[in-house]
């Protein structure tokens, strides 16, 4: 059933994605109500499916590789609602969809790599991966603010308008949504990587100091407080700062997807 | 439905013509009420701005509307029409239609997408109706042209992007600093351009505005007039640094402002951007200075090349408006076509029934023998027969409205039926 719903979002969001695509070419600045309410219904289908598994699991459905790719999906969507209603742009859209929909499809593909172990059960590995993904969820939207930054940047720099520059909010905008989003996620980052700690030294035995994922997380949670600091401080702004939100979404991306690969105590997160 | 429009243009008739030909706004009402006093004129509208003089009329189907217009405008204007004649379109039924509609959208503007032209069209539109001018099909048709005008603001960027310097001087800076309520204006040298400039940026949101100039008075009396405040010239650099938008214009023979400058004024300010305008020859600001992060330097030519890449935005999104006008004339035509055969079909359901009235008639006496039940027979199968007959040619008629050779399908139709024209 929930597999069903999952597969319904996908439909959905595969058709408010296809639908950005005209405003996008007739340089409009905003959605149809066509896309979002296409988009609309699939999220409201994904939480079916999240749902759904929840109570079939009897808990938040974020412990294996799948079903917390699919959340993360969800998360991000969600995200797009919000900052699409204060902002109204479609390149929110176009930057941020493709990759639900990516990760939703990898989620409905592996519908029987369900996981469980007991390791996965207890309060403080929940918040510890809920927050993760909250901050996560946030700092890809600094990321696709950074990103839109960078290239009205350069259109504005290089004086030669072309489609990009009709279409792209002002650096303003990208700049606040960029500030926006980091400093909602940078405490739910530090959240989670604290609550990890305090499970890994009550859970894990050995040395899980030196679990790969860790460190690699400990490298992205600096260079998102450098970003932070700089930023406060004013001493990187624009386009460096952008530069450093890119780089910092890199990071997360090894960390998430790269680590989990690897060994350590993370690794028996299974592998797809 | 006989529609024309006999008109000029600015690309039509040079400003000679078209101001011997403008109809001043307090003598519209007065000409419209003339104009639809005509014999055969139904109804009349009277569009006249700087750029275009159009009078259009829906006239009964055998008058030749277009003497009629030619004589209104010869009376109205005591001249001889023939010297212009060259300058003048004469537009029928469809065309007139399609140009109504275009001209509204501001598709036929001298400035693609300029948006002055919907209000005068409305103000055409309200004087010819207060007139009596309007009251039919040209009275839906220009109302729908509004309706249209509205849809094409709606669905393109037409009227969006800036096609004078100084406008794009203030879109640049929204792209820069979003809305601009709150920023700082520094005119560094008071000329013609840069007060318009700082007039627009001002009358976006821009809140304060700074002005030094080698004549403190004149900077004096700028600011005065903005509501601003006066910088000796010599201080410069110390107020540069509050400014968000800057400017500049002097007569300087070389640049003033370098690139060491803006980064002591950038550190100063935490990095938060700055955009120059400089519209000097020669240039004010050092060219160099747009290589820094956070700063962004437009000379005179750099806002030209921004200019005509919004002129051809605009023109790229007028071919999405000539795709939704192409659409709305389809529909617009579709539906004056089909009020246009109710007439023929009224006149059609006439002539049978009568045919069959006559004919029940004289039989009248040879059906006396039949009851009640039988004689209400006798009538449902007359008129049985008749609505058979009828079902194809209505049918035809109703579906082919609007084509092109409908027109020859409603003459056969009243031929072979022998109704009256």
């Amino acid at each position: 059933m929930q597999d069903a719903c999952l597969w319904i979002a996908l439909v959905f969001y595969a058709l408010g994605i296809l639908l950005i695509i005209p405003p996008v070419y007739r340089r409009r600045p905003s959605l149809s109500p066509a896309s979002l309410g296409a988009l609309g219904l699939g999220l409201l289908a994904h939480a079916a499916a999240l749902a759904l598994e929840a109570v079939h699991i009897h808990r938040l459905p974020v412990t294996d590789v799948r079903s917390a790719l699919s959340f993360y999906a969800f998360l991000v969507t969600l995200a797009f609602f919000f900052v699409y209603l204060r902002y109204r742009t479609v390149f929110l859209g176009l930057f941020m969809l493709p990759l639900v929909f990516l990760l939703t499809l990898i989620s409905a593909l592996h519908a029987e790599s369900s996981f469980d172990s007991s390791a996965f059960r207890g309060r403080w590995l929940l918040v510890h991966i809920g927050s993760i993904f909250l901050g996560y969820t946030a700092l890809f939207l600094t990321f696709v603010a950074a990103v839109m930054y960078l290239i009205q940047e350069h259109e504005l720099k290089s004086k030669q308008p072309r489609g990009f520059y009709y279409r792209l909010p002002s650096l303003e905008v990208c700049e606040e949504l960029h500030y926006r989003s980091l400093v909602l996620g940078l405490p739910f980052l530090s959240l989670g990587i604290l609550t990890g700690f305090v499970w890994a030294s009550r859970t894990w035995k050995g040395p899980w100091e030196f679990d790969p994922k860790i460190l690699a997380s400990l490298v992205t949670w600096l260079i998102y407080l450098v970003l932070f600091s700089t930023r406060v401080s004013g001493a990187w702004r624009g386009r460096r700062a952008a530069y450093i939100a890119v780089f910092g979404f890199a990071a997360i991306l090894v960390t998430f997807m790269g680590v989990s690969l690897l060994s350590g105590q993370h690794g028996y997160f299974p592998k797809l | 439905m006989n529609l024309t429009l006999l008109g000029i243009n600015h690309r039509t008739a040079p400003v000679e013509v078209r101001e011997r030909m403008n109809i001043p706004e307090a003598r519209l009402a007065e000409a419209v009420s003339d104009l639809v006093h005509r014999a055969g004129v139904r109804e009349g509208m009277i569009l006249s701005t700087c750029n275009r003089v159009e009078v259009t009329t829906s006239a009964e189907d055998e008058v030749d509307a277009e003497a009629v217009i030619r004589r209104f405008l010869t009376d109205h204007h005591h001249c001889d029409m023939s010297n212009f004649a060259h300058c003048f379109y004469r537009l029928r039924q469809q065309e007139v239609v399609r140009h109504i509609f275009r001209v509204a959208a501001s598709l036929d503007s001298m400035i693609l997408g300029e948006p002055q032209i919907l209000g005068q069209m409305k103000q055409a539109y309200a004087v010819a109706r207060t007139a009596g001018g309007l009251h039919g099909t040209l009275n839906d048709v220009v109302n729908q042209a509004l309706a249209v005008a509205r849809r094409v603001r709606r669905e393109t960027a037409l009227g969006s992007a800036a096609v004078s310097v100084s406008y794009a001087a203030v879109e640049l800076a929204k792209k820069i600093f979003g809305k601009l309520t709150g920023k700082t204006i520094f005119v560094l040298g008071a000329g013609k351009m840069s007060e318009l400039a700082a007039r627009h940026l001002l009358h976006s949101g821009a809140s304060s505005i700074l002005v030094a100039n080698r004549t403190y008075d004149r900077a004096v009396q700028l600011a005065e007039a903005f509501h601003g405040k006066a910088v000796p010239f010599e201080e410069l650099f110390d107020h540069l640094g509050q400014a968000d938008i800057v400017i500049s214009s002097t007569g300087a023979p070389h640049t003033i402002i370098s690139k060491s400058q803006v980064e002591k004024l950038l550190s100063a300010r935490k990095n938060r951007p700055i955009f120059f305008v400089d519209i000097a020859v020669p240039r004010d600001v050092d060219p160099a200075v747009n290589e820094l992060d956070n700063v962004f330097v437009y000379d005179i030519d750099d806002l030209g090349h921004v200019v005509e890449a919004n002129k051809k935005q605009r023109e790229r999104e007028a071919v999405w408006a000539e795709e939704i006008i192409q659409d709305e004339v389809q529909k617009t035509m579709k539906r004056l076509a089909s009020r246009d055969v109710v007439p023929t079909i009224v006149a059609l359901e006439g002539r049978l029934n009568h045919i069959r009235s006559a004919e029940m008639e004289r039989y009248q006496s040879r059906l006396a023998s039949l009851s009640p039940e039988q004689r209400q027979a006798v009538e449902a199968l007359t008129r049985g027969m008749m609505n058979k007959i009828l079902h194809g040619p209505i049918t035809e008629l109703k579906s082919g409205a609007g084509e092109p050779e409908h027109a020859a399908l409603v003459r056969l139709i009243h031929r072979i039926f022998g109704l009256e024209e």
